[in-house]
């Protein structure tokens, strides 16, 4: 059975956006020059659901795939370090966008150019722009049922696939016939660490690179938004420190504050 | 025609709140936009709630067994139906678990432009939309521009004020539809919902929330007893509901809830951005943290730096002793 793991190259959410380099002509996000780039943290817990699901059964093989246009090797070999069987990067200048159409265009390419994937699993969605959309559309364009925010993912006799999916107040079971697409949302659980050994091998495997031409996409038209400008938002409210000579009387004086602020009404309406 | 049709999601037989926030939008855009409101109300057993919506626009409702659960593929199923009879130049869906899929699902499969999380939309002169929209987590905020429609705009929670409920315009019947999906591919079971310990976030006028500083479940039983003395609820950070500590519910932030209580108490929770978009909208809020460099300093009126073992105790006595 061979699961593909859409991992997606984004800039470390954790950068403070006083950090970041917005480009308002390109429309794009840079983080400083100093901060190397991460694995999209849910893509990172997909390829842990992959690794979750070959623990059970042995004949899985785990290809990764982004698409960008340029890659920190080292990032994304991290994939192959904790056990994936192969990493795919399909690299093209148009590949560095915010709209998911054509990115969507170019992983559906690259999953038919390998001969088709039994489980593709994406993550909820992308750190940079928080679209949670690209599952979507390659679902659409490779015609696979689409199960999202699973939080636990396994397959029944290599025909089924189930997942439990996260809501608001609890959880739901669903399951689709393979071959399907499942994203997956943080509760799933971290990726785990490689092990040394792991992490020598992977230090021989290459990622085999495809690019956007050799794949033959046609152009998908933007159905996306276009997106012309922008801004850090300005954020911020001058905080009063609570002085006390300790943390009791602190908090005393946090809850004499507040009343007399009114900001607090005991007993009050809920 | 119709001009815009707004997605009443029912939730276990109530229409949910989100809905009033919709009907402002679509107000706003019936100015430039023809064919006036209808309301899609999707599910089984929604009349009550298919009622409270009948002083906006007229109502159409497919009412079907299999839309009982909140099932993404089938209510899509019947929101693409809906939109494919109604021939909407506007959807607007609510930014809930399953009105952000529902939206996703529409846009995908016509083709539309799919505006989400605005905090501000309006038409331009040439006939597209304009909006403002946060992105990556809410570090950047995006100006966003679409060409002709039909869009499927999902705005940002609590960015627009809640219209007020219909004042009894004579309620016409709803126009009934039945459903008719194409094969479905996806199956669902009944879900396990797991019932909130009083009020909810998204209701509360206070919330107290607990982060990765709390290090165990037990502390949020003091978060409870301090929501409980102000008639407030418990909230979390997504390092509290990874970590187990509290169920997802609780969450706020990106990926959880956005709220934006009169009161919120930050407990242990650092104000990584993510977070931040949650709760930045709150009207008063209050951080306790032992590192005075925590960035939910930026963000706060009131804070305390020092160890919530410490100060929140001392915190809910005085306001025990204060309603004894
Ligand atoms: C795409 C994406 C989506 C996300 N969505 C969300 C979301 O919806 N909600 C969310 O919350 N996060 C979300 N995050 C995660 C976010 O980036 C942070 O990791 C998370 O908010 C951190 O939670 P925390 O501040 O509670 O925990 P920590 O980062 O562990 O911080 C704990 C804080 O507690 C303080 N502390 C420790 N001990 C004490 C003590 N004894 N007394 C007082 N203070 C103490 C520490 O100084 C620290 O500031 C998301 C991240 C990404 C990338
Ligand atoms: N460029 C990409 N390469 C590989 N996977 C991607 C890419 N963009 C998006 N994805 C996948 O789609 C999910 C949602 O992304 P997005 O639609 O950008 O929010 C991500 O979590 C990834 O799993």
């Amino acid at each position: 059975m061979r699961v593909v793991v859409c991992l997606k190259q984004v800039i470390d959410p954790l950068t403070p956006a006083s950090t970041l380099a917005l480009d308002r002509n390109e429309k794009k996000i840079r983080a400083g020059v100093t901060a190397p780039p991460v694995i999209n943290g849910f893509d990172e817990q997909g390829l842990e659901a992959a690794l979750r699901l070959r623990e059970t059964n042995k004949d899985i093989e785990i290809i990764c795939l982004a698409a960008g246009e340029r890659f920190s090797n080292d990032v994304m070999k991290r994939s192959l370090a904790v056990g994936a069987d192969q990493l795919i990067l399909v690299q093209d200048p148009s590949l560095d966008t915010w709209d998911p159409y054509p990115i969507a265009a170019a992983l559906a390419a690259a999953i038919r150019q390998i001969g088709g994937a039994d489980l593709v699993i994406c993550g909820r969605q992308g750190s940079d722009w928080d679209n949670a959309l690209t599952p979507y559309i390659l679902a659409d364009l490779v015609e696979l049922p689409l199960l999202t925010l699973a939080k636990s993912v396994t397959v029944a006799d290599g025909k089924r696939v189930e997942i439990e999916r996260v809501l608001a107040d609890g959880s739901m079971r669903m399951n689709a016939q393979l071959p399907a697409l499942v994203t997956v949302t943080s509760e799933l659980g971290a990726l785990r660490m490689p092990t040394v050994s792991a992490r020598l091998a992977a230090t021989r495997k290459q990622p085999r690179q495809f690019a956007l031409a050799e794949l033959g996409t046609a152009v998908v038209p933007g159905h996306a938004p276009e997106v012309v400008d922008l801004a850090i938002p300005v954020t911020g409210r001058s905080c009063t420190f609570i002085d006390a000579a300790d943390g009791p009387s602190a908090g005393v004086r946090l809850a004499e504050t507040l009343l007399q602020a009114g900001a607090i009404r005991l007993g009050g309406e809920r | 025609m119709t001009g815009i049709l707004i997605v009443a999601e029912v939730d276990a037989g109530e229409l949910r709140p989100e809905f009033w926030e919709l009907v402002t939008v679509a107000r706003a855009m019936s100015a430039t936009l023809s064919g006036g409101i209808s309301i899609a109300v999707i599910g089984a057993k929604v009349d009550a709630a298919a009622r409270q919506t009948a002083g906006i626009g007229e109502v159409h409702v497919i009412e079907d067994d299999r839309l009982a659960d909140p099932w993404p593929e089938a209510h899509a199923a019947a929101l693409i139906q809906l939109s494919g009879e109604l021939a909407p130049q506007m959807v607007i869906a609510p930014r809930t678990i399953l009105g952000a899929e529902m939206a996703a699902r529409l846009a995908v499969r016509c083709r539309w432009q799919l505006v989400q999380d605005v905090t501000q939309i309006e038409a331009t002169a040439d006939g597209g939309l304009q909006g403002v929209r946060p992105v990556s987590g809410g570090a950047v905020a995006a100006t966003i521009r679409a060409g002709a429609g039909p869009w499927v705009v999902v705005p940002r929670p609590r960015a627009f004020a809640p219209a007020e409920a219909g004042t009894g315009a004579e309620s016409i019947a709803p126009l009934r539809h039945s459903f008719a999906p194409p094969a479905l591919a996806t199956a669902c079971e009944t879900p396990k919902r797991i019932a909130v310990e009083g009020i909810s976030i998204d209701r509360a006028k206070t919330v107290i929330a607990g982060g990765g500083g709390l290090c165990g479940p037990e502390p949020f039983t003091l978060l409870r007893e301090i929501a409980d003395l102000v008639g407030g609820a418990v909230g979390a950070s997504r390092v509290a509901v990874d970590s187990g500590w509290v169920q997802s519910a609780l969450q706020v932030g990106l990926t959880g809830k956005t709220i934006a209580p009169d009161l919120y108490i930050a407990v242990g929770i650092s104000g990584a951005i993510q977070h931040l978009i949650g709760c930045s909208s709150s009207q008063v809020i209050v951080a306790v943290n032992n590192d005075a460099s925590a960035p939910i300093f930026g963000v706060a009126n009131y804070g305390v730096v020092g160890d919530w073992k410490e100060v929140m105790p001392a915190f809910r006595d005085a306001l025990a002793g204060r309603t004894a």
